[in-house]
């Protein structure tokens, strides 16, 4: 089985992530297919099993950035899960980016209350530390 | 519990019953409830009956910062549970103990300002030291703080409860009025009101004036003026979010009862986008928006108050749809502001609340204030020997007694677990409830948690106003809160 992925890549002065524009492929052994079945509907288990698996480092190493010590990246899409939300999320980003992490932080918003823009600064803040987890340094 | 009041109070509601001719079993039958617990406490999880309680010999100095419902009852409930506590409560306010849901009442006229107050030092636990001074600085990498007279205090386990802070001055127009807290004279908010219209139930001599406002715009109301009543609701997180409203339908039942409510226009003026947080509840009020004639404008937030002129200045917003987003596939969504001026006759403002500075600006404030804490374990997210609860505690949707009645419990289970060096098991799960008041004599018991789905305590639908609740609300909570929660028990 093969699977697309895109890429993001970390500008930690900047503290900025850019899109690769690259689609990529890859061939995943029958285990692995068999995983990635498993995981596909928990986009957040998919993604730290890609992210932690050696096979994918590899891959990343070898054919996509082979002379790019400690370059930090991040995964954007896969096969159409996308994750670009985690990296590019705005207080101005749509409902659906909204709802999805409230429910991922456990963000209760008080809607008799509470600005859309004040929960946007929390969904940020909660960002910043998420980020953190997603993005692989290829050593 | 304090048996006389009790057979006061259920002598007042079986006056008020045989008004209406039934009994007192007769109203419970109508309730659904069986058994007296459901006014005194006994069958529901609601009115949880008196617990068997199992002392510890955990040691360690504890210190309450805040005596209020929040902090005498978890100091009440730590001198049950503990075999020798050594326990200090530091609260400047004399009547800091004050009923403070009652409010509402006193502002719709129905109850006096003495049926609230009750002093601090009536309610001080058998062995509980009480230092009368405000603190101001806290110390927690030392655990120490210090009070405005520099009183310096130190402390193996500290509790935070010091309530929160009425934003009135933060209301252009009304910076004279400073920040205030529901207790005390608070004659510096009153001078910045003044009396022309304006008034607030969020504190208790502010419910008294409210209902001399009210009189006096129902009197002109009726005198064939029309007459503009606006209610608002701010952009930070309130205690009771449902006395905005509860205000506004007492006024209501005000206007009708003098036959005045046909030249009276009542306007809701909240900065959200619901009337509650709940689709339930929020859907009901609707409802009862709709039979009762009232206006309302969401997202609108009081940021001036012309008081001359008499015009409530509102941050209206709204959104519209952004450009395309290419990275996020998403359209974004842009917001708008615009300020809208409204003229009025009565304005009752719910003033922006927030942690008291000196919280805020201490270690143990977080970026918006409030204390943060483990919302479960009501345990400070930096300071493991430091817990918080009632209204500066920042969990969502907690700042209403019916919260802290069920904070205190977790607080002093879980730091008594702590000292005994175990782990913290006990656990807030977001309970909260709001006797919406909706007329004289109705209530929508609104509870919830943080499901934000309606989690009743009794088998009744709750979004129905019912005049048993009515009557809970006005004879058994305050008992239940006043002797029952604080002596620890309730």
């Amino acid at each position: 089985m093969q699977i697309e992925f895109e890429l993001v890549t970390y500008d930690e002065e900047l503290d900025k992530f850019e899109l690769d524009e690259t689609i990529y492929q890859m061939e995943l052994s029958e285990d692995d297919a068999e995983t990635y079945h498993l995981l596909k509907d928990s986009d957040l288990h998919l993604y730290n099993w890609l992210k932690e698996s050696g096979f994918f480092t590899k891959y990343i190493k070898e054919e996509v950035y082979p002379e790019s010590e400690n370059k930090k990246i991040a995964i954007s899409d896969i096969n159409g899960i996308s994750f670009r939300r985690f990296y590019f999320f705005k207080v101005t980003s749509g409902d659906s980016h909204y709802e999805y992490f409230k429910k991922l932080f456990d963000i209760h918003e008080e809607s008799d209350w509470q600005d859309r823009e004040d929960v946007g600064e929390e969904i940020l803040q909660c960002l910043s530390t998420k980020r953190k987890e997603l993005i692989l340094e290829l050593s | 519990m304090d048996h006389k009041y009790i057979e006061k109070m259920l002598s007042k509601m079986d006056e008020d019953l045989s008004k209406n001719g039934m009994s007192r079993r007769d109203a419970m039958k109508l309730a659904g409830v069986t058994g007296a617990g459901m006014f005194m406490g006994g069958t529901t999880d609601a009115f949880a009956a008196e617990e068997k309680v199992v002392k510890s010999n955990a040691k360690g100095k504890i210190v309450i910062v805040g005596g209020g419902l929040a902090g005498m009852s978890t100091a009440a409930r730590l001198t049950l549970n503990l075999t020798n506590p050594d326990i200090t409560v530091i609260e400047p306010q004399e009547l800091s103990v004050s009923y403070q849901p009652g409010q509402t009442l006193v502002g719709g006229g129905l109850w006096d300002e003495d049926d609230i107050a009750y002093k601090r030092d009536d309610f001080i636990p058998d062995g509980v030291k009480i230092i009368k001074e405000k603190a101001i600085l806290f110390n927690p990498q030392e655990n120490k703080l210090t009070t405005e007279k520099g009183t310096v205090v130190s402390y193996d386990y500290l509790i935070l409860a010091t309530g929160l802070h009425l934003d009135f001055e933060r209301i252009k127009g009304l910076e004279d009025a400073g920040r205030a807290m529901s207790a005390g004279d608070n004659e510096r908010l009153l001078k910045a009101l003044g009396d022309d219209g304006i008034c607030s139930i969020y504190t208790a001599k502010g419910a008294t004036k409210t209902w001399e406002q009210m009189q006096k715009y129902i009197a002109q109301a009726k005198s064939g003026k029309k007459t503009k009543f606006l209610f608002t609701h701010p952009s930070t997180p309130v205690k009771c979010g449902g006395a905005p409203k509860k205000i506004m339908y007492l006024t209501n039942a005000r206007l009708k009862e003098a036959g005045a409510r046909e030249n009276a226009e009542l306007t809701f003026y909240p900065n959200g986008g619901a009337m509650f947080g709940v689709p339930e509840y929020h859907d009901a009020i609707l409802g009862q928006f709709k039979r009762e004639d009232f206006k309302w404008h969401y997202r609108h937030n009081l940021i001036e108050v012309d008081k001359e002129n008499k015009i409530a200045v509102f941050d209206a917003k709204w959104q519209e749809k952004g450009p395309w987003d290419p990275v996020m596939k998403d359209f974004e969504v842009i917001p708008k502001h615009e300020k809208v001026r409204v003229p009025y006759d009565f304005l009752h403002i719910t003033p922006p609340q927030l942690a008291p500075r000196e919280i805020a600006e201490s270690d143990l404030g977080s970026a918006k204030g409030w204390v943060p804490v483990n919302k479960e374990t009501l345990q400070h997210i930096r300071y493991e020997n430091v817990f918080s609860l009632g209204d500066v505690a920042q969990v969502p949707m907690g700042k209403t007694g019916g919260s802290a009645r069920k904070q205190y419990k977790v607080v002093v289970d879980n730091l008594i677990a702590l000292m005994n060096n175990k782990k913290l098991e006990a656990k807030y799960a977001g309970y909260t409830v709001c006797p919406l008041i909706t007329d004289i004599g109705t209530v929508m018991l609104a509870e919830f948690d943080w499901t934000v789905k309606p989690t009743p305590s009794f088998p009744l639908d709750p979004t129905v106003e019912r005049w048993m609740w009515w009557l809970m609300k006005i004879y058994a909570l305050k008992p239940m809160t006043i002797y029952g929660m604080l002596s620890g028990r309730a």
